[in-house]
């Protein structure tokens, strides 16, 4: 080996040296140090931001596994201690129940709006609803087939019983209103199928409702195969996932009244992997949960692009589905695809966590502004 | 004949089984690519299904044309000359050959797995990390360590004292390209989520490009110009200048893939000034290589070879002006997103790197073979189709893409959000789309002729490989 070294020629060695000690500087200072220099780049945008993804995701569970529809089940998992819930009167809604639970519900028109840690749910009765305390630590409600926000508050609330750390901060996810999720189980076509049934049984636990015939998935678990779908089949390569400093970008991704705020970089910091794109064969995608809310929309879109936008080079991706989500295809009762619902609840993460819902640039509360500075007046 | 008496001083082997099939893989390169344009943009969604999607078979062309094309048939090029350049035989020929196995069977493994869902999502880091029951990703990295290994071995142990110019540019390469593609491949995955990664991927996209088809072209270029023409290199000091010039600025230039983009603005601008620095290279090589043939074009008339060294080198004159200005960020607001990159991608890949490529392998054959070419009309029609085919195809993707990027600047004209929004309203984004229709037809079309003419090229290379030595044609 020494032997090697002595035929080498001092200038090769040197020439080698130098190689490595440019390559190693460059690497320095344009990989290693932005992170450290620019904390936006690990810390995320808000606390909404993190609440979503690491209290939310995880506890809204989603099932598209009936056999004649792919219309989503949605439910809520609400465990004593973590979960924030809000029991809240209007003209239309009334809350019934024993006075010992009487305080934690907010009458019509009270302020501040009374949050609770204890694990309360609501269960119909006549004439309205009836809270009651099932004395369990972890419980199941109806969720809402709109998953892209969540209730948030940062003024006028109180928690009564502060339990976790986060029950602490200015402004938190909660529960609005709670009610049991309970099933009846049915036979179709010889399988068996489920319904939301209030007087049907109750889901005995998380394993259940993850375990058949329901088959929930979290929104987490559908948001990370939602990244996966996007990264194998090259989404990424026609679409860019940031809206630039421009304002033609900022004008494509706005609402019809206000422009989007440019992406900032720790927009993505819970992806695994990041799809910014450097191609535009179709619109950019970072703002999509706030341009394209629907479910149904996305549907038809994924089954005929060309139909659904006019002009559209998008290739179709029946794939996604069990069935023609039109209704117009024979049934098939396969085995339960999650693909669209995955690519639904990824793309619904566009836009719409960067700011809490109180400072939604797209209803004008864009806490830089945006409008001012591309119209010059800031 | 000389060429016997090399040829048994230099085993070739490992050469060849890089080189052959490494043409092979351009054409099937190339017809994924002519699919593509064709299933994607003119008549999009013709076939239609899970497996032929743009998204699916994007990364096919592309990974055919970088790794399987390009890489393998450098390599072995530098398996070809390096040993020549060195006096001495490959060091190692089996564990070359064993190399060689390795390499092709993770690049093909990896590359033909991308329809069913293997893609990793970083741009030209696509290929997957375990197929199955075998971590590709691994498995190439340990071939090309290994053909590393192999060609300093053979450049320490060499005869001829003064080192030339591609053996710097060959050391040079292999020493970033791994670097590059373990940063690239696996460090990626070691910082933090989010812009970290991103900045980390278009570091190991540019060096893809910058540190490793730029490196391993010029080497071969420097190689095959002389040996083609019968003139030395103009300058060794200009060449020196080049390399040592590549070797400070390619390595900053990554974040100008994010101008305008969610990125910090230092580091954006950084990029930005080195990549204005790549002017020195570039000019420093065209000069070099023009300034060599420039008392002697007959010789250009005469060897389609040397027309595919001289045409790359003024499409790496264009793609090299054309790259530090698109980083400008006046000009990069209107060619970023649009066709217009894939136009640059291809001027420097297909347009020079190729052909670069191209010109080595006419070179090499004949010491190869041990027999002259099979037909230098063939020839001749390689070159003059790549290069009409070029034209159609390059400057469809420029102007349409700038012209799309120019529409797309109009949203921005006027003074408040509601004539932004106005103007977006009169011209939507799929209608710029629409718009972009026929300069796809014409990138098409010069798709298929680049393809026929590679064609050409692959049936004149196997047929001087395996049809016996003939009688030189008459050449008109």
């Amino acid at each position: 080996m020494m032997d090697f070294f002595k035929k080498a020629e001092l200038s090769a060695i040197l020439s080698v040296i130098g190689i490595i000690a440019l390559f190693s500087l460059s690497v320095a200072v344009v990989l290693v140090a932005p992170q450290h220099v620019d904390k936006s780049w690990v810390e995320p945008t808000s606390p909404y931001m993190v609440q979503m993804y690491e209290l939310s995701d995880p506890n809204v569970f989603i099932s598209a596994t009936k056999l004649d529809t792919q219309d989503v089940e949605v439910v809520d998992r609400l465990t004593a201690g973590e979960s924030l819930l809000a029991f809240q009167e209007t003209k239309t809604f009334k809350i019934k129940a024993d006075p010992s639970l009487q305080r934690y519900i907010t009458k019509e028109g009270e302020k501040p709006l009374k949050l609770t840690s204890r694990l309360l749910l609501l269960r119909p009765i006549e004439g309205g609803y009836e809270l009651f305390d099932p004395k369990k630590t972890e419980v199941f409600s109806l969720g809402s087939p709109d998953t892209t926000l969540e209730n948030w508050v940062d003024q006028g609330f109180v928690v009564l019983d502060p339990g976790a750390a986060w029950h602490k901060l200015s402004g938190v996810i909660y529960r609005m209103n709670p009610i049991e999720y309970r099933v009846q189980l049915y036979s179709e076509e010889g399988r068996q199928a489920w319904r939301y049934d209030p007087k049907g049984e109750e889901i005995a636990s998380l394993e259940a409702l993850k375990a058949s015939p329901f088959k929930f998935l979290s929104r987490k678990e559908l948001i990370a195969q939602g990244e996966h779908v996007y990264q194998i089949e090259g989404c990424w390569y026609c679409h860019t996932d940031q809206t630039r400093t421009l304002i033609q970008d900022l004008t494509l991704n706005g609402s019809d009244s206000y422009p989007s705020p440019p992406s900032s970089a720790n927009e993505y910091i819970y992806q695994e992997v990041t799809f910014p794109g450097t191609k535009r064969n179709g619109p950019d995608l970072s703002r999509t949960g706030v341009k394209r809310p629907s479910r149904d929309w996305h549907k038809a879109h994924f089954w005929a692009p060309k139909t659904q936008s006019k002009g559209s080079i998008m290739p179709a991706f029946r794939h996604f589905f069990d069935f023609d989500p039109r209704g117009t295809g024979k049934k098939t009762a396969g085995v339960p695809n999650y693909q669209f619902e995955a690519i639904y609840q990824y793309l619904m993460t566009k836009g719409t966590r960067i700011t809490p819902p109180t400072e939604a640039w797209w209803l004008g509360k864009d806490p830089i502004d945006t409008i001012s500075i591309i119209e010059g007046r800031k | 004949m000389t060429t016997a008496s090399t040829a048994t001083k230099y085993d070739d082997t490992a050469a060849k089984w890089l080189i052959y099939p490494s043409l092979i893989f351009m054409v099937l390169g190339m017809a994924f690519g002519v699919f593509a344009a064709f299933n994607g943009f003119v008549v999009p969604d013709y076939f239609s299904g899970e497996y032929v999607t743009f998204g699916r078979v994007r990364p096919v062309h592309v990974g055919h044309v970088t790794l399987l094309w390009l890489l393998s048939c450098d390599i072995g090029l530098f398996f070809y000359f390096v040993p020549r350049l060195c006096g001495t035989p490959l060091w190692n020929q089996p564990l070359a050959k064993a190399t060689v196995l390795l390499w092709w069977f993770s690049l093909v493994v990896g590359v033909f797995s991308f329809p069913f869902g293997t893609n990793t999502g970083w741009e030209y880091a696509e290929l997957p990390y375990w197929v199955g029951w075998f971590p590709i990703k691994m498995m190439f990295t340990v071939a090309f360590v290994l053909a590393a290994i192999i060609l300093y071995m053979t450049i320490f142990k060499r005869k001829y004292e003064k080192m030339y110019v591609s053996l710097w540019y060959v050391m040079g390469t292999l020493i970033w390209t791994t670097f590059t593609w373990l940063v690239g491949s696996f460090v990626v995955n070691w910082v933090p989520e989010g812009i970290s990664r991103v900045n980390v991927n278009f570091f190991f996209v540019h060096n893809l490009v910058g540190l490793i088809f730029t490196p391993m072209g010029l080497a071969t270029a420097y190689y095959a110009l002389p040996k083609l023409s019968g003139v030395p290199i103009y300058s060794h000091w200009l060449s020196m200048l080049g390399f040592w010039s590549i070797a400070t600025v390619y390595a900053w230039v990554g974040a100008h893939h994010i101008i305008h983009g969610p990125m910090s603005q230092w580091l954006q601008t950084t990029s930005i000034v080195f990549s204005i620095w790549l002017f020195i290279p570039v000019f420093s090589v065209v000069t070099n290589l023009f300034a060599t043939l420039s008392s002697h074009w007959e010789k250009y008339q005469a060897s389609a070879p040397l027309r595919f060294i001289m045409m790359g080198n003024i499409f790496y004159l264009i793609t090299c002006v054309q790259g530090p200005l698109m980083a400008l960020r006046n000009i990069n607001e209107i060619t970023s997103k649009t066709d217009w990159v894939i136009g640059h991608s291809h001027v420097s890949l297909f347009a020079t790197f190729s052909f670069f490529a191209a010109a080595g392998v006419y070179q090499a054959l004949p010491q190869l073979t041990g027999k002259p070419l099979w037909s230098k009309r063939l020839a001749d029609w390689h070159f003059a189709l790549s290069l009409l085919g070029s034209f159609p195809f390059i400057a469809s993707l420029w102007i349409g893409g700038f012209l799309q990027g120019m529409l797309w600047s109009d949203w921005a004209s006027g003074s408040s959000y509601a004539e932004f929004h106005n103007n977006l309203s009169q011209m939507t984004f799929l209608q710029t789309v629409e718009f972009m229709h026929p300069w796809w037809m014409w990138r098409f079309i010069g798709g298929a002729i680049i393809l026929f003419a590679n064609l050409l090229f692959v049936a004149n290379v196997f047929n001087t490989v395996l049809l016996p030595k003939r009688e030189e044609e008459a050449y008109s």
